[in-house]
Protein backbone atom coordinates (compact mmCIF):
# COMPACT_ATOMS: atom_id res chain seq x y z
CA UNK A 1 0.00 0.00 0.00
CA UNK A 2 1.39 3.07 -1.38
CA UNK A 3 0.14 6.61 -1.20
CA UNK A 4 1.97 9.34 -2.62
CA UNK A 5 0.24 12.65 -3.39
CA UNK A 6 3.62 14.47 -5.15
CA UNK A 7 2.93 12.22 -8.22
CA UNK A 8 0.17 15.20 -8.94
CA UNK A 9 2.69 17.86 -9.25
CA UNK A 10 3.76 17.82 -12.90
CA UNK A 11 -0.49 17.87 -13.80
CA UNK A 12 -1.19 20.74 -11.80
CA UNK A 13 -1.54 22.74 -14.98
CA UNK A 14 -3.78 20.52 -16.65
CA UNK A 15 -5.72 19.68 -13.61
CA UNK A 16 -6.29 23.81 -13.35
CA UNK A 17 -7.21 24.24 -16.92
CA UNK A 18 -9.78 21.36 -16.41
CA UNK A 19 -11.35 23.05 -12.93
CA UNK A 20 -11.58 26.40 -15.54
CA UNK A 21 -13.55 24.60 -18.14
CA UNK A 22 -15.90 22.77 -15.47
CA UNK A 23 -16.17 26.47 -13.58
CA UNK A 24 -17.01 28.19 -17.02
CA UNK A 25 -19.87 25.13 -18.11
CA UNK A 26 -21.11 25.63 -14.36
CA UNK A 27 -21.27 29.80 -14.92
CA UNK A 28 -22.69 29.48 -18.54
CA UNK A 29 -25.00 26.85 -16.75
CA UNK A 30 -26.47 29.03 -14.17
CA UNK A 31 -27.15 31.61 -15.78
CA UNK A 32 -29.23 29.72 -18.53
CA UNK A 33 -31.00 27.69 -15.21
CA UNK A 34 -31.96 30.83 -13.98
CA UNK A 35 -33.57 32.94 -16.76
CA UNK A 36 -35.18 28.91 -16.88
CA UNK A 37 -36.09 28.64 -13.85
CA UNK A 38 -37.28 32.56 -13.87
CA UNK A 39 -39.68 31.90 -16.63
CA UNK A 40 -40.75 28.78 -15.45
CA UNK A 41 -41.22 29.99 -11.30
CA UNK A 42 -43.63 32.92 -13.27
CA UNK A 43 -45.54 30.29 -15.41
CA UNK A 44 -46.22 27.94 -12.22
CA UNK A 45 -47.63 31.04 -10.09
CA UNK A 46 -49.37 32.08 -13.50
CA UNK A 47 -53.31 32.70 -13.47
CA UNK A 48 -53.60 30.75 -16.77
CA UNK A 49 -54.04 26.67 -16.03
CA UNK A 50 -52.60 26.06 -19.52
CA UNK A 51 -49.20 27.62 -17.93
CA UNK A 52 -49.16 25.92 -15.14
CA UNK A 53 -49.33 22.63 -16.57
CA UNK A 54 -46.93 22.96 -19.03
CA UNK A 55 -44.68 24.51 -16.61
CA UNK A 56 -45.26 21.65 -13.88
CA UNK A 57 -44.46 18.64 -16.69
CA UNK A 58 -41.20 20.25 -17.52
CA UNK A 59 -40.49 20.22 -14.06
CA UNK A 60 -41.63 17.00 -13.54
CA UNK A 61 -39.65 15.15 -16.20
CA UNK A 62 -36.60 16.86 -15.68
CA UNK A 63 -36.95 15.70 -11.83
CA UNK A 64 -37.57 12.44 -12.38
CA UNK A 65 -35.06 11.02 -15.27
CA UNK A 66 -31.73 11.26 -14.76
CA UNK A 67 -29.03 13.53 -15.77
CA UNK A 68 -26.95 11.11 -17.77
CA UNK A 69 -30.34 9.72 -19.21
CA UNK A 70 -31.30 13.95 -20.71
CA UNK A 71 -27.32 14.41 -21.81
CA UNK A 72 -27.27 11.08 -23.78
CA UNK A 73 -30.64 12.38 -24.95
CA UNK A 74 -29.50 15.41 -26.13
CA UNK A 75 -25.44 14.41 -27.03
CA UNK A 76 -26.48 11.74 -29.30
CA UNK A 77 -30.14 12.99 -30.61
CA UNK A 78 -29.43 16.34 -31.15
CA UNK A 79 -27.38 15.86 -34.20
CA UNK A 80 -29.74 13.59 -35.63
CA UNK A 81 -32.05 16.36 -36.32
CA UNK A 82 -29.48 18.47 -38.04
CA UNK A 83 -28.22 20.45 -34.72
CA UNK A 84 -24.72 20.04 -34.72
CA UNK A 85 -23.55 21.35 -31.09
CA UNK A 86 -19.86 20.19 -29.86
CA UNK A 87 -19.45 18.38 -26.14
CA UNK A 88 -19.29 21.89 -24.24
CA UNK A 89 -22.34 22.94 -25.56
CA UNK A 90 -24.51 20.09 -25.32
CA UNK A 91 -23.54 19.81 -21.69
CA UNK A 92 -24.15 23.44 -21.03
CA UNK A 93 -27.46 23.14 -22.58
CA UNK A 94 -28.27 19.82 -20.49
CA UNK A 95 -27.35 21.49 -17.51
CA UNK A 96 -29.41 24.57 -17.72
CA UNK A 97 -32.29 22.69 -18.64
CA UNK A 98 -31.99 20.15 -15.54
CA UNK A 99 -30.88 22.90 -13.30
CA UNK A 100 -33.95 25.30 -14.57
CA UNK A 101 -36.11 22.46 -13.06
CA UNK A 102 -34.51 23.14 -9.32
CA UNK A 103 -34.20 26.76 -9.99
CA UNK A 104 -38.09 27.27 -10.60
CA UNK A 105 -38.80 25.89 -7.43
CA UNK A 106 -36.57 27.72 -5.65
CA UNK A 107 -37.70 30.74 -6.60
CA UNK A 108 -41.15 29.82 -6.85
CA UNK A 109 -41.38 29.45 -3.22
CA UNK A 110 -39.74 32.67 -2.96
CA UNK A 111 -42.99 34.18 -5.00
CA UNK A 112 -45.14 32.20 -2.90
CA UNK A 113 -43.35 33.34 0.26
CA UNK A 114 -44.23 37.03 -0.62
CA UNK A 115 -46.96 38.68 1.79
CA UNK A 116 -50.32 39.48 -0.58
CA UNK A 117 -50.67 43.14 0.89
CA UNK A 118 -47.12 43.92 -0.84
CA UNK A 119 -48.57 42.67 -4.35
CA UNK A 120 -52.27 44.75 -3.14
CA UNK A 121 -50.52 47.54 -2.50
CA UNK A 122 -48.57 47.45 -5.68
CA UNK A 123 -52.24 47.28 -7.69
CA UNK A 124 -54.13 49.90 -6.14
CA UNK A 125 -51.04 52.31 -6.58
CA UNK A 126 -52.05 51.47 -10.23
CA UNK A 127 -48.87 49.92 -11.73
CA UNK A 128 -48.84 48.26 -14.44
CA UNK A 129 -48.49 43.89 -14.46
CA UNK A 130 -45.13 44.18 -15.81
CA UNK A 131 -43.52 46.54 -13.55
CA UNK A 132 -45.27 44.55 -10.84
CA UNK A 133 -43.45 42.04 -11.97
CA UNK A 134 -39.57 43.30 -12.44
CA UNK A 135 -39.74 45.24 -9.95
CA UNK A 136 -41.09 44.32 -7.06
CA UNK A 137 -42.16 40.39 -7.61
CA UNK A 138 -38.94 38.90 -9.00
CA UNK A 139 -36.64 41.39 -6.67
CA UNK A 140 -38.34 40.16 -3.76
CA UNK A 141 -38.52 36.41 -4.69
CA UNK A 142 -35.28 36.42 -6.30
CA UNK A 143 -33.29 37.93 -2.29
CA UNK A 144 -35.15 35.00 -0.53
CA UNK A 145 -34.00 31.93 -2.26
CA UNK A 146 -30.46 32.98 -2.73
CA UNK A 147 -29.32 30.40 0.06
CA UNK A 148 -32.05 27.71 -1.93
CA UNK A 149 -30.62 29.15 -5.25
CA UNK A 150 -26.96 27.92 -3.82
CA UNK A 151 -27.85 24.82 -3.03
CA UNK A 152 -28.86 24.46 -6.58
CA UNK A 153 -25.72 25.90 -7.47
CA UNK A 154 -23.59 23.29 -5.62
CA UNK A 155 -25.15 20.39 -7.09
CA UNK A 156 -24.95 21.58 -10.47
CA UNK A 157 -21.29 21.95 -9.76
CA UNK A 158 -21.49 18.29 -8.65
CA UNK A 159 -23.18 17.14 -11.63
CA UNK A 160 -20.91 18.81 -13.96
CA UNK A 161 -18.74 15.85 -13.33
CA UNK A 162 -20.79 13.98 -15.76
CA UNK A 163 -19.83 15.77 -18.72
CA UNK A 164 -16.98 13.56 -18.83
CA UNK A 165 -19.26 10.60 -19.89
CA UNK A 166 -19.90 12.83 -23.09
CA UNK A 167 -16.05 13.27 -24.09
CA UNK A 168 -15.52 16.82 -22.39
CA UNK A 169 -12.32 17.29 -20.59
CA UNK A 170 -13.67 19.28 -17.57
CA UNK A 171 -12.07 18.89 -14.00
CA UNK A 172 -13.13 15.02 -13.82
CA UNK A 173 -12.52 14.28 -17.25
CA UNK A 174 -9.10 15.56 -16.79
CA UNK A 175 -8.54 13.69 -13.83
CA UNK A 176 -9.07 10.48 -15.66
CA UNK A 177 -6.60 11.41 -18.16
CA UNK A 178 -4.46 11.94 -15.04
CA UNK A 179 -5.49 8.44 -13.35
CA UNK A 180 -4.23 6.51 -16.67
CA UNK A 181 -1.25 8.34 -17.24
CA UNK A 182 0.07 7.79 -13.87
CA UNK A 183 -1.12 4.80 -12.89
CA UNK A 184 -2.07 6.50 -9.39
CA UNK A 185 -5.64 6.59 -9.38
CA UNK A 186 -6.16 6.44 -5.68
CA UNK A 187 -4.17 9.57 -5.08
CA UNK A 188 -5.67 11.67 -8.39
CA UNK A 189 -9.64 10.49 -7.31
CA UNK A 190 -8.69 11.46 -3.73
CA UNK A 191 -7.53 14.93 -4.94
CA UNK A 192 -10.36 15.38 -7.37
CA UNK A 193 -12.66 14.85 -4.14
CA UNK A 194 -11.63 17.37 -2.17
CA UNK A 195 -11.12 19.72 -4.94
CA UNK A 196 -14.59 19.14 -5.24
CA UNK A 197 -15.35 19.43 -1.80
CA UNK A 198 -13.64 22.78 -1.46
CA UNK A 199 -15.46 24.68 -4.43
CA UNK A 200 -18.58 23.28 -3.29
CA UNK A 201 -17.92 24.74 0.10
CA UNK A 202 -16.68 27.88 -1.19
CA UNK A 203 -20.07 28.76 -3.19
CA UNK A 204 -22.40 27.35 -0.37
CA UNK A 205 -20.46 29.55 2.13
CA UNK A 206 -20.74 32.57 -0.78
CA UNK A 207 -24.17 32.11 -1.00
CA UNK A 208 -25.23 32.34 2.66
CA UNK A 209 -22.81 35.37 2.93
CA UNK A 210 -24.58 36.87 -0.05
CA UNK A 211 -28.49 35.91 1.55
CA UNK A 212 -27.65 37.57 4.61
CA UNK A 213 -26.50 40.34 2.83
CA UNK A 214 -29.36 40.79 0.96
CA UNK A 215 -32.08 40.29 3.56
CA UNK A 216 -30.45 42.50 6.33
CA UNK A 217 -33.29 44.34 6.47
CA UNK A 218 -35.88 41.60 6.78
CA UNK A 219 -36.99 40.09 10.49
CA UNK A 220 -35.11 37.42 12.30
CA UNK A 221 -35.01 34.07 10.84
CA UNK A 222 -33.75 35.12 7.71
CA UNK A 223 -30.44 35.63 8.96
CA UNK B 1 -33.82 -7.41 -41.65
CA UNK B 2 -30.91 -4.65 -40.76
CA UNK B 3 -28.80 -4.40 -37.78
CA UNK B 4 -30.36 -1.02 -36.75
CA UNK B 5 -33.77 -2.60 -36.70
CA UNK B 6 -35.66 -3.08 -33.11
CA UNK B 7 -36.08 -6.71 -32.40
CA UNK B 8 -38.47 -8.53 -29.50
CA UNK B 9 -34.84 -9.47 -27.87
CA UNK B 10 -34.30 -5.19 -27.28
CA UNK B 11 -37.32 -5.59 -24.95
CA UNK B 12 -35.84 -8.17 -23.06
CA UNK B 13 -32.58 -6.44 -23.03
CA UNK B 14 -33.96 -3.48 -21.46
CA UNK B 15 -36.40 -4.85 -18.88
CA UNK B 16 -32.73 -7.19 -17.70
CA UNK B 17 -31.32 -3.63 -16.99
CA UNK B 18 -34.39 -2.44 -15.14
CA UNK B 19 -33.79 -5.33 -13.14
CA UNK B 20 -30.24 -4.52 -12.42
CA UNK B 21 -31.20 -1.26 -11.62
CA UNK B 22 -34.12 -1.78 -9.33
CA UNK B 23 -31.84 -4.40 -7.41
CA UNK B 24 -28.49 -2.55 -6.83
CA UNK B 25 -31.42 0.25 -5.96
CA UNK B 26 -32.93 -1.82 -3.44
CA UNK B 27 -30.22 -3.13 -1.79
CA UNK B 28 -28.04 -0.12 -1.55
CA UNK B 29 -31.22 1.48 -0.31
CA UNK B 30 -31.36 -1.13 2.70
CA UNK B 31 -27.71 -0.92 3.03
CA UNK B 32 -27.53 2.82 3.10
CA UNK B 33 -30.60 2.81 5.40
CA UNK B 34 -28.90 0.34 8.06
CA UNK B 35 -25.35 2.72 8.09
CA UNK B 36 -26.57 6.60 8.08
CA UNK B 37 -28.85 5.66 10.61
CA UNK B 38 -26.34 3.45 12.93
CA UNK B 39 -24.37 6.92 12.24
CA UNK B 40 -27.13 8.81 13.57
CA UNK B 41 -27.70 6.90 16.92
CA UNK B 42 -24.22 7.59 17.59
CA UNK B 43 -24.92 10.83 17.40
CA UNK B 44 -27.66 10.66 19.32
CA UNK B 45 -25.89 8.96 22.27
CA UNK B 46 -22.85 11.63 21.70
CA UNK B 47 -19.91 8.77 21.20
CA UNK B 48 -16.84 10.85 21.73
CA UNK B 49 -14.44 10.55 17.98
CA UNK B 50 -17.13 8.75 15.93
CA UNK B 51 -19.73 10.68 16.12
CA UNK B 52 -17.55 13.32 14.64
CA UNK B 53 -16.26 11.13 12.54
CA UNK B 54 -18.91 10.04 10.53
CA UNK B 55 -20.55 13.91 10.47
CA UNK B 56 -17.30 14.33 8.38
CA UNK B 57 -17.36 11.82 6.54
CA UNK B 58 -21.29 12.38 5.48
CA UNK B 59 -20.13 15.90 4.65
CA UNK B 60 -17.70 14.62 2.55
CA UNK B 61 -19.73 12.33 0.94
CA UNK B 62 -22.88 15.22 0.32
CA UNK B 63 -20.31 17.26 -1.41
CA UNK B 64 -18.78 15.62 -4.19
CA UNK B 65 -20.20 13.98 -7.03
CA UNK B 66 -20.82 10.48 -6.94
CA UNK B 67 -18.89 9.90 -9.92
CA UNK B 68 -15.82 10.46 -8.55
CA UNK B 69 -16.70 8.07 -5.45
CA UNK B 70 -16.97 6.10 -8.22
CA UNK B 71 -14.07 6.30 -9.38
CA UNK B 72 -12.31 6.29 -6.06
CA UNK B 73 -13.62 3.17 -5.31
CA UNK B 74 -13.59 1.05 -8.62
CA UNK B 75 -10.17 2.60 -10.31
CA UNK B 76 -8.57 3.84 -6.54
CA UNK B 77 -8.94 1.05 -3.94
CA UNK B 78 -8.20 -2.24 -6.00
CA UNK B 79 -4.74 -0.06 -6.91
CA UNK B 80 -4.15 1.00 -2.82
CA UNK B 81 -5.22 -1.95 -1.43
CA UNK B 82 -3.83 -4.27 -4.01
CA UNK B 83 -7.13 -6.03 -4.52
CA UNK B 84 -9.75 -6.78 -7.25
CA UNK B 85 -12.96 -4.79 -7.45
CA UNK B 86 -15.52 -5.43 -9.63
CA UNK B 87 -18.14 -3.00 -11.36
CA UNK B 88 -20.68 -4.43 -9.20
CA UNK B 89 -19.11 -4.32 -5.42
CA UNK B 90 -17.85 -0.96 -6.19
CA UNK B 91 -21.44 0.43 -7.13
CA UNK B 92 -23.19 -1.40 -4.41
CA UNK B 93 -19.99 0.25 -1.67
CA UNK B 94 -20.56 3.85 -3.62
CA UNK B 95 -24.18 3.95 -3.63
CA UNK B 96 -24.28 2.73 -0.07
CA UNK B 97 -22.29 5.18 1.31
CA UNK B 98 -23.51 8.28 -0.88
CA UNK B 99 -27.28 7.09 0.67
CA UNK B 100 -25.95 6.46 3.88
CA UNK B 101 -24.76 10.04 4.41
CA UNK B 102 -27.99 11.59 2.87
CA UNK B 103 -29.85 9.54 5.48
CA UNK B 104 -27.63 10.37 8.28
CA UNK B 105 -28.51 13.70 7.74
CA UNK B 106 -32.16 13.12 7.36
CA UNK B 107 -32.23 10.91 10.58
CA UNK B 108 -30.06 13.59 12.64
CA UNK B 109 -32.93 16.88 11.56
CA UNK B 110 -35.94 14.43 11.94
CA UNK B 111 -34.40 13.30 15.45
CA UNK B 112 -33.45 17.07 16.29
CA UNK B 113 -37.52 18.09 15.32
CA UNK B 114 -38.69 16.23 18.45
CA UNK B 115 -39.02 18.59 21.47
CA UNK B 116 -36.29 18.94 23.50
CA UNK B 117 -39.22 18.67 26.53
CA UNK B 118 -40.54 15.37 25.12
CA UNK B 119 -37.07 13.69 25.92
CA UNK B 120 -36.75 15.36 29.64
CA UNK B 121 -40.35 13.84 30.02
CA UNK B 122 -39.10 10.76 28.98
CA UNK B 123 -36.48 11.13 31.62
CA UNK B 124 -38.49 12.27 34.53
CA UNK B 125 -40.82 9.02 33.71
CA UNK B 126 -37.66 6.69 34.41
CA UNK B 127 -37.39 5.50 30.73
CA UNK B 128 -33.69 4.84 29.51
CA UNK B 129 -31.99 6.70 26.69
CA UNK B 130 -32.57 3.95 24.35
CA UNK B 131 -36.38 3.15 25.24
CA UNK B 132 -36.41 7.44 24.84
CA UNK B 133 -35.34 7.19 21.30
CA UNK B 134 -37.00 3.70 20.62
CA UNK B 135 -40.71 4.31 22.20
CA UNK B 136 -40.58 8.49 22.03
CA UNK B 137 -38.36 9.79 19.39
CA UNK B 138 -38.37 7.13 16.57
CA UNK B 139 -41.56 6.91 15.57
CA UNK B 140 -42.32 10.98 15.35
CA UNK B 141 -38.75 11.12 13.61
CA UNK B 142 -39.91 8.34 11.18
CA UNK B 143 -43.72 10.60 10.18
CA UNK B 144 -40.80 13.50 9.81
CA UNK B 145 -38.56 12.19 8.04
CA UNK B 146 -40.30 10.51 5.45
CA UNK B 147 -40.66 13.24 3.15
CA UNK B 148 -37.06 14.27 2.61
CA UNK B 149 -36.73 10.60 2.90
CA UNK B 150 -39.12 10.19 -0.37
CA UNK B 151 -37.17 12.78 -2.51
CA UNK B 152 -33.76 11.23 -1.41
CA UNK B 153 -34.88 7.90 -2.83
CA UNK B 154 -36.18 9.40 -6.29
CA UNK B 155 -32.98 11.33 -6.51
CA UNK B 156 -30.72 7.81 -5.14
CA UNK B 157 -32.58 5.89 -8.43
CA UNK B 158 -31.32 8.31 -10.83
CA UNK B 159 -27.83 8.16 -8.91
CA UNK B 160 -27.65 4.42 -9.69
CA UNK B 161 -27.18 5.28 -13.77
CA UNK B 162 -24.33 6.77 -12.95
CA UNK B 163 -22.87 2.95 -12.57
CA UNK B 164 -23.19 2.54 -16.03
CA UNK B 165 -19.90 4.37 -16.55
CA UNK B 166 -17.62 1.59 -15.29
CA UNK B 167 -19.52 -0.98 -16.55
CA UNK B 168 -22.42 -2.34 -14.63
CA UNK B 169 -25.05 -3.33 -17.14
CA UNK B 170 -28.05 -1.40 -15.67
CA UNK B 171 -30.69 -0.08 -17.54
CA UNK B 172 -29.03 3.23 -18.67
CA UNK B 173 -25.77 0.95 -20.24
CA UNK B 174 -28.64 -0.81 -21.80
CA UNK B 175 -29.42 2.09 -23.55
CA UNK B 176 -26.03 3.13 -24.43
CA UNK B 177 -26.05 -0.75 -25.92
CA UNK B 178 -29.07 -0.03 -27.92
CA UNK B 179 -28.51 3.37 -29.05
CA UNK B 180 -24.67 2.29 -30.73
CA UNK B 181 -26.77 -0.47 -32.43
CA UNK B 182 -30.11 1.00 -33.61
CA UNK B 183 -28.54 4.21 -34.50
CA UNK B 184 -32.17 5.53 -33.43
CA UNK B 185 -31.10 8.18 -30.28
CA UNK B 186 -34.53 9.43 -29.55
CA UNK B 187 -36.57 6.33 -29.09
CA UNK B 188 -33.78 4.58 -27.19
CA UNK B 189 -33.46 7.48 -24.71
CA UNK B 190 -36.90 8.09 -24.42
CA UNK B 191 -37.76 4.76 -23.63
CA UNK B 192 -35.10 4.59 -20.71
CA UNK B 193 -36.06 7.80 -19.82
CA UNK B 194 -39.71 6.97 -19.70
CA UNK B 195 -38.85 3.36 -17.26
CA UNK B 196 -36.89 5.63 -14.83
CA UNK B 197 -39.57 8.00 -14.81
CA UNK B 198 -41.98 5.00 -13.98
CA UNK B 199 -39.73 4.23 -11.21
CA UNK B 200 -39.09 7.47 -9.25
CA UNK B 201 -43.66 7.60 -9.71
CA UNK B 202 -43.89 4.13 -8.21
CA UNK B 203 -40.73 5.21 -5.08
CA UNK B 204 -42.93 8.31 -5.14
CA UNK B 205 -46.22 6.76 -4.28
CA UNK B 206 -45.25 3.85 -2.26
CA UNK B 207 -43.85 6.48 0.27
CA UNK B 208 -46.98 8.50 0.29
CA UNK B 209 -48.89 5.57 1.51
CA UNK B 210 -46.20 4.65 4.01
CA UNK B 211 -46.23 8.34 5.25
CA UNK B 212 -50.46 8.42 5.83
CA UNK B 213 -50.05 5.03 7.88
CA UNK B 214 -47.56 6.76 10.05
CA UNK B 215 -49.22 10.02 10.33
CA UNK B 216 -52.15 8.25 11.39
CA UNK B 217 -51.93 7.93 15.30
CA UNK B 218 -50.58 11.44 15.05
CA UNK B 219 -53.83 13.00 12.82
CA UNK B 220 -56.49 14.84 15.05
CA UNK B 221 -59.45 12.79 14.71
CA UNK B 222 -61.98 14.08 17.53
CA UNK B 223 -62.74 12.83 21.10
Amino acid sequence: MTFDPTILAPYLGDLAAGARLTALACALALAGALALGIAVALMRTAASAPARRAADIYVDVFRNVPFIVQLFFLFYGLPEIGLELDAFSTGVLALSLAGGAYTSDAIRAGILAIEPGVLEAAQVSGLPRRVIYRRIVLPIALRTSVRPLGAVFVNLILTSSILSAITLNELTGTAKIVAADTFQPFEVYAALLLAYVTLTYIVSLSAGALHRRLNRDRAMGSG
Amino acid sequence: MRYTDFTPNDILLLLQGLGVSAALFAATTAIGLLIGLSWAVLRYYRVPLLAPLFAAVAELLKNSPVLVQLFLVFFGLPVLLETDVTPVQAAVITLSGNTAAFIYIIAVSAIESVGREQLETARVFGLTRWQTLRRVVAPQAAAFGLGPLTGLLVNQLQVTSLISVVGVLDLTRMGAILNLRTLKPFIVWTVVGLLYYLMAKLIAKTCARLETRLRAHTAWKGL
